[in-house]
């Protein structure tokens, strides 16, 4: 059975965290895989093209979901999160007004994120199922059983709302 | 342990962090509403005098909001606004929080468990090439 500290110590994946407000502390956990960090870096670069539907750039949506997630403040259910199909196991969504990121919940409130994109490209080349498909199989691949799994899909099953 | 910081630095934070809770607040109270079954998105819209599909990018952040939408959104919903500027003041026991850059987005910092710590800089002020450094 694989552990999360297996997981980490073995380079899989690692925590992500964002500059709190001085009051907050970190009440939920956030981790990425190497290939999201990789891709979190070039956002934060700003090296995309400029790309935004509202006020805040890419990254400043990201840094707030990420600051909205980690505070333990509540996030809104479909607005914010959401399973990608209600099944065991199943692949979650973060989302912002212009990026989608996907993963899984290792536990309540302990967040993986495997695969980030532009919203527009997500939904334009319908890559839902294949980010699923691919985090299932990464999943197989770290021998990730069901113990670091989330079961349930709804909202409360996820977080501490 | 390894440790990804992300940090698009002072500026850009307290710019996403604002307009991201000015918009959670907006969906909180539509939430609570509706749960109360009152107030769906067709009818602030026709309140409004607006098309439902604004309201709803406005609310998922694909709109713009001016402060004249803002107000008028409260209003629909009939909400206050309260809005206030005050000085950040430090209380005992607070975490003290790291120094980071405040040019666009600043430093991204990997920091391992044994206080080591490697930088990228991601967008350098200066017109210097992209160069990651590494600190022990």
């Amino acid at each position: 059975m694989t552990t999360i500290e297996e997981l980490v110590e073995a380079n899989a994946i690692s925590r992500i965290e964002v500059e709190m407000h001085p009051r907050d502390q970190t009440l939920r956990l956030l981790y990425g895989t190497p290939g999201f960090i990789a891709w979190l870096g070039e956002l934060a670069k700003d090296s995309q093209p400029e790309r935004r539907l509202g006020e805040a750039t890419a990254a400043e949506q990201v840094d707030d979901l990420f600051n909205t997630f980690l505070s333990g403040m509540p996030l809104v259910y479909m607005r914010q999160f959401r399973s990608i199909r209600a099944e065991k196991n199943a692949i979650w969504e973060l989302k912002t007004p212009d990026i989608r990121i996907f993963g899984w919940f290792l536990q309540k409130d302990c967040f993986v994120a495997v695969f980030g994109n532009w919203a527009d490209e997500v939904k334009d080349h319908d890559l839902y199922r294949g980010y699923r498909i691919a985090i299932r199989r990464l999943r197989r691949e770290l021998g990730v059983d069901e113990t670091l799994c989330v079961q349930g899909v709804t909202p409360g099953d996820v977080l501490s709302l | 342990m390894t440790c990804f910081h992300f940090d698009i630095g002072s500026r850009a934070r307290h710019a996403g962090r604002f307009i991201g809770r000015v918009r959670g607040e907006l969906l909180r109270v539509l939430a609570e509403k509706k749960a109360r079954g009152g107030l769906p998105q067709q009818a602030l819209a026709e309140k409004l005098g607006v098309k439902r599909s604004l309201i709803n990018r406005q609310l998922s952040g694909e709109a713009n909001l001016s402060l004249r939408s803002l107000a008028d959104l409260a209003w629909a919903m009939g909400m206050e606004i309260s809005f206030e500027l005050k000085q950040p003041m430090a209380r005992a026991g607070q975490n003290q929080p790291m120094t980071t850059s405040t040019v666009r987005h600043g430093q991204i910092k990997y920091i391992n468990g044994g206080g080591k710590q490697v930088s990228v800089f991601a967008a350098p002020a200066d017109p210097e090439p992209e160069q990651a450094k590494k600190s022990a």
